[in-house]
């Protein structure tokens, strides 16, 4: 089975009388391990096809399997849980908190976990060595205010991550960096893909999207490749 | 439960960090619970005040005054009642162990060497101090001899004592009752002040003989009549069947009113209340409006934010957190806030009452019950104001919130 196996995926909002037809039936289907580039213009629908990838948001019609879990048909109870277990997001405004530490930011995932005792000493550990990978590791007790958007972004990357999810989500997460800036939290993302986290990337940005192995474009709410 | 308790942990965290909206919901939750647990404290003062005072009137006691209910100060009653409704009374009522007339007489001018006072004579017999619950602490009680034989002695209460005799031992001394002589034969323990603000310890008790005779020039009429009954429980059925008693002696037709007042504890405990309820009224009302702005202040502190943290509802939804765990969160935010609000509030209370009690000597009486009361209050409103914000914070969808 695939990672994401996605089956003629329709997404209508209705807005007042107005219909919107953002997905017109997706076909997709991200292998584990896989490096994904979502590519489209605003407007072109690759935001809600991310949410929908990742759980955030449901599709009017079709079928969508995440790592073997049937997401259609389920309660907005357990897709809290998939995306605790299975989906790590990092958005383009990183979205810290203010008042809480790097750490305790990092940790941010497992409150939801009800992991108690020595599983949540092990998250912990596995923050900490997070922030060692991504270079904080001397940072943990900083504010976020404390830190530069490049540095916060990558802080939003080790929440993404701390519990070691199937697929890491990154909507357009360099944004709000500059150049170099971007290409270091996309040689991170590489990394992780490198050592065998499925990244899915979505951009507008073709030199972002060049660090993927895979492209997708996205045009009037239907992909090509 | 340890997801319950990290996510405690959260509004705790979020508590500390939104300083302002702590600050004045705190502030509005604190007021409004100081004043409904002065109003609690005030309510339970009153009664406890209430109650000990029936307890020294004597809960089977009944005191029965001259003239009807069209409330005229005690000293200008009518007289109706005459020593013969006593007899009667005394032979008619089994359970009746005490049936003690009084009469009593005002600023009538008592004198010891060169020293003057203007004082209360009470005339009764040898059972005042019975009748009262009222023991005489130095010297002896006058006897049934003293009343049957008209003899000049009598007690004193402790404020006269100060008054007339200063340090000097009373007992035994020859005070003038306007000329007539009278010996201090016993004191009367302290008593404070009556419901009504009036000083009790400044009177002379003497045998009610001496007083009609020899002061007052009345062989008939007495002005109140004490009643003490040994069934306690049949106190409000004596009480109809000595007013039947009573009207049929003083051949009162139906319709007409009595010309005579029963005085129960009951009536004593309405007249208390009656006199505390108003302010009690007052403030419950400056209370509840209090209490209620508070939980509109707090209500609308969340609104805007949870209005302000749409991000963090957003992002610890996609992290995984359930709606309930949303939920959980803010109403534990507003909960904690009411809760340390009420604490705050029962502080500010105690200093209040304090004022209170020096400003209009209020009895006020804090216990366990104003605590928990406040306490309750301020976790009904903390959940019942923080419920709207923490469900919309709850139902807020996850795509919007992140978006931006």
């Amino acid at each position: 089975m695939p990672l994401c196996l996605m089956e003629n995926i329709r997404k209508i909002y209705r807005i007042g009388d107005i219909q919107v037809e953002i997905l017109k039936g997706i076909n997709l289907t991200i292998e584990r391990g896989e490096f994904v580039a979502i590519m489209g213009t605003s407007g072109s629908g690759k935001t809600t096809l991310m949410n929908i990838i990742g759980c955030l948001d449901t599709a009017s019609s079709g079928r969508y399997v995440l790592a073997d879990r049937e997401v259609s048909t389920l309660t907005d109870d357990e897709l809290s849980q998939i995306r605790n277990e299975h989906v790590g997001f990092v958005f383009q405004n990183f979205y810290l908190f203010p008042y809480a530490t790097v750490l305790e930011n990092v940790l941010l995932p497992t409150l939801y976990t009800g992991y108690a005792g020595a599983r949540q000493d092990s998250a912990k550990k596995r923050a900490i060595e997070l922030l060692k990978l991504i270079g904080l590791e001397g940072r943990s007790r900083f504010r976020p205010n404390q830190l530069s958007g490049g540095e916060q972004q990558r802080v939003a990357i080790a929440r993404a991550l701390v519990n070691e999810p199937d697929l890491l989500l990154a909507d357009e997460p360099t944004g709000q960096l500059d150049s170099k800036t971007a290409s270091e939290i996309m040689d991170i993302l590489s990394r992780m893909n490198k050592q065998g986290k499925t990244v899915v990337v979505v951009t507008h940005d073709p030199h972002i999207a060049e660090y993927a192995r895979r492209i997708i474009y996205i045009k009037d709410g239907l992909i090509f490749e | 439960m340890d997801r319950f308790f990290k996510i405690i942990t959260q509004s705790i965290k979020a508590i500390h960090s939104f300083k302002l909206r702590t600050f004045f919901c705190l502030i509005s939750v604190a007021l409004g619970i100081s004043s409904i647990t002065v109003i609690v404290a005030a309510t339970e003062g009153a009664y406890k005040k209430a109650f000990e005072i029936v307890a020294r009137f004597g809960p089977d006691s009944l005191l029965i005054l001259g003239g009807g209910e069209e409330a005229r100060a005690v000293g200008e009653r009518q007289k109706t009642i005459t020593l013969d409704d006593i007899e009667a009374i005394k032979e008619t009522f089994d359970s009746a162990y005490l049936v003690v007339p009084m009469t009593a007489m005002r600023e009538i001018t008592v004198s010891y060497k060169d020293k003057k006072y203007q004082t209360l004579i009470v005339g009764s017999t040898s059972d005042y101090s019975l009748a009262w619950s009222w023991p005489v602490v130095e010297g002896s009680d006058f006897t049934e001899d003293d009343v049957n034989g008209l003899k000049n002695v009598g007690l004193i209460g402790q404020y006269l004592v100060k008054e007339l005799f200063g340090n000097e031992n009373p007992v035994g001394k020859y005070v003038l009752i306007k000329t007539i002589p009278v010996q201090i034969v016993g004191v009367l323990s302290e008593r404070g002040t009556s419901p009504a603000g009036e000083n009790l310890d400044d009177r002379i008790v003497i045998p009610i003989t001496t007083l009609m005779r020899k002061l007052e020039n009345e062989t008939k009429y007495v002005r109140a009549l004490r009643v003490r009954f040994m069934d306690q429980e049949n106190l409000y059925n004596h009480i109809e069947e000595l007013r039947a008693f009573l009207r049929k002696r003083h051949g009162i037709p139906g319709g007409e009113p009595d010309d005579f007042t029963i005085i129960s504890p009951k009536e004593i405990i309405k007249f208390l209340v009656a006199l505390t309820g108003s302010l009690v009224i007052f403030l419950g009302i400056t209370g509840v409006i209090s209490l209620i702005v508070a939980g509109f202040v707090l209500a609308n502190l969340f609104l805007l934010s949870v209005r302000e943290r749409t991000n963090e509802i957003g992002i610890r939804r996609a992290v995984g957190a359930k709606k309930r765990d949303i939920l959980f969160q803010f109403l534990c935010e507003s909960v904690i806030l009411t809760t340390v609000g009420g604490f705050t509030g029962f502080i500010i209370a105690i200093f209040a009452s304090r004022l209170l009690k020096y400003i209009a000597e209020f009895p006020i009486h804090f216990s366990w019950k104003a605590f928990v009361v406040g306490l309750f209050l301020s976790w009904v409103i903390g959940i019942g104001f923080g419920l709207q914000p923490a469900k919309r914070a709850a139902d807020l969808k996850p795509i919007e919130a992140v978006r931006r």
